[in-house]
């Protein structure tokens, strides 16, 4: 190798570029050649300068926030850390009817009752939402992740004491990507896991024994639910897409679930 | 029955925010502006989001970077008074200095705010390239990919990046040493 070709190659050689074949050969002209050795050892200890002492900015602390919140505001999901949301204060307070008339307190309780299942419904959606974003926000979609219903039908046996219908949705652009354990009104749930181009959906599946849930929308912090029965099964979609996806999705499971 | 281990499919968060700090440090020396560069990399974020779908997998961060160069340009053209620069010709930025001109710095001396200095009177494309390489590790190939030139440019590009620090390094202690030693 003549020193003209050395030259061009050392620096390369020390960015770790140079092929090995090229390498050995540098290094046999560097071993008989003290000008382009020297060469190469003061090209080392700029690069090594460059390395250590080039100042490297680190972001501001707020900055990922900041992004998150952009995001969020654009639709995405995932806010860097949102608190689980509490309940909401009832609307209705009991004490209300207390030494009241008969006839109005026949009213009231009517429409505490009213009230009552509203606020109820708005819970439900409320703790939807809130183990749909930690589930996103801790990584923790799947407990089993398949795309096959048959593998993730059978892995819920044993794991609750229903078995929840498992359907992939993947012919209606939904496809079924896992499923979960979660603990949703009070009782074990199964959630069941899919996707619309990037985005998640969460399906809770619970038999509806005492309370079935009211056919309802709603949309909290950026998220909308939706909720239905079928089957003596109670179910709650959660997802980032649009109502009308949403609603799309909602359709395509009844319409695919034998009941 | 064993379940098998859990994998959820990549999020934005994941994909992207572990490159918060490339991107900042990215437009920090290109925009050279604190605030600037906390919009830019907000921006390059947003437009990432929205074009996830393009994301063909494998490291974000080339991708991320990508975005993060292009906001910092169109900021700097829409924020340049002097007329636009011409294209920039890695031929007339090119340097006859001798690669030995190195042993002209010590470099083993060098302060970090000297460096600091330097760089930061480097036209953008060599003051990048450096950016990219030295301080972000990224390969000649992703730079390649980042810059959109080709590797065999990378390689000579980043030769005279180095070159021209070099001669800056030289000028600003000439500078400070005006009678010579």
């Amino acid at each position: 190798m003549e020193c003209n070709e050395s030259r061009q190659l050392i620096e390369a050689a020390i960015d770790g570029e140079l092929d090995l074949l090229r390498h050995i050969e540098l290094e046999s002209h560097l071993s008989g050649c003290p000008e382009c050795a020297r060469i190469s050892e003061a090209l080392r200890a700029r690069k090594a300068a460059l390395r250590e002492s080039l100042p490297r900015f680190t972001s501001p602390p707020q900055l990922a926030g900041k992004v998150m919140a952009a995001l969020h505001a654009d639709g995405a999901p995932m806010p860097a850390s949102i608190p689980k949301l509490g309940p909401r204060p009832m609307k209705w307070p009991i004490w209300i009817g207390v030494g009241i008339a008969a006839s109005i307190a026949f009213i009231l309780a009517a429409g505490y009752q009213w009230g009552n299942a509203r606020a109820r419904s708005d819970l439900l959606s409320e703790e939807a939402v809130s183990d749909h974003i930690r589930s996103l926000q801790f990584n923790h979609l799947s407990d089993v992740t398949s795309t096959d219903q048959h593998t993730v039908k059978p892995w819920f046996a044993g794991k609750i004491d229903f078995s929840p219908p498992v359907i992939d949705l993947a012919a209606a652009g939904f496809p079924l990507t896992g499923g979960r354990l979660e603990h949703l009104a009070g009782r074990p749930a199964a959630a069941l896991i899919f996707h619309r181009r990037q985005h998640a959906i969460n399906l809770f599946i619970w038999p509806i024994a005492r309370n079935a849930v009211s056919s309802r929308r709603s949309e909290l912090a950026g998220y909308h639910t939706q909720s239905w029965t079928q089957g003596g099964f109670n179910f709650l979609a959660v997802s980032e897409i649009s109502a009308a996806e949403l609603s799309q999705f909602s359709t395509a499971f009844q319409a695919a679930n034998p009941g | 029955m064993e379940a098998p281990v859990p994998s959820a499919p990549p999020t934005f968060e994941n994909l992207m925010l572990p490159h918060l700090d490339a991107a900042y440090n990215l437009a920090r020396w290109l925009l050279r502006d604190p605030h600037d560069a906390e919009d830019a990399v907000q921006e390059a974020c947003l437009r990432a989001y929205r074009a996830i779908h393009r994301f063909r997998g494998g490291d974000g961060r080339p991708w991320l970077l990508t975005i993060v160069r292009n906001v910092c340009y169109s900021h700097l053209r829409k924020n340049r008074r002097e007329p636009e620069p011409a294209p920039f010709d890695d031929d007339t930025h090119g340097s006859t200095h001798d690669p030995a001109e190195a042993n002209a710095v010590a470099w083993r001396e060098i302060q970090s705010e000297r460096l600091r200095q330097g760089l930061d009177r480097l036209p953008d494309e060599f003051r990048e390239i450096i950016v990219l390489h030295e301080l972000e590790g990224l390969s000649y190939r992703e730079i390649a990919s980042v810059v959109e030139i080709p590797v065999g440019t990378v390689m000579s590009r980043l030769a005279r990046a180095r070159r021209k620090l070099q001669a800056e390094l030289i000028a600003l202690s000439a500078k400070e040493t005006p009678h010579g030693v």
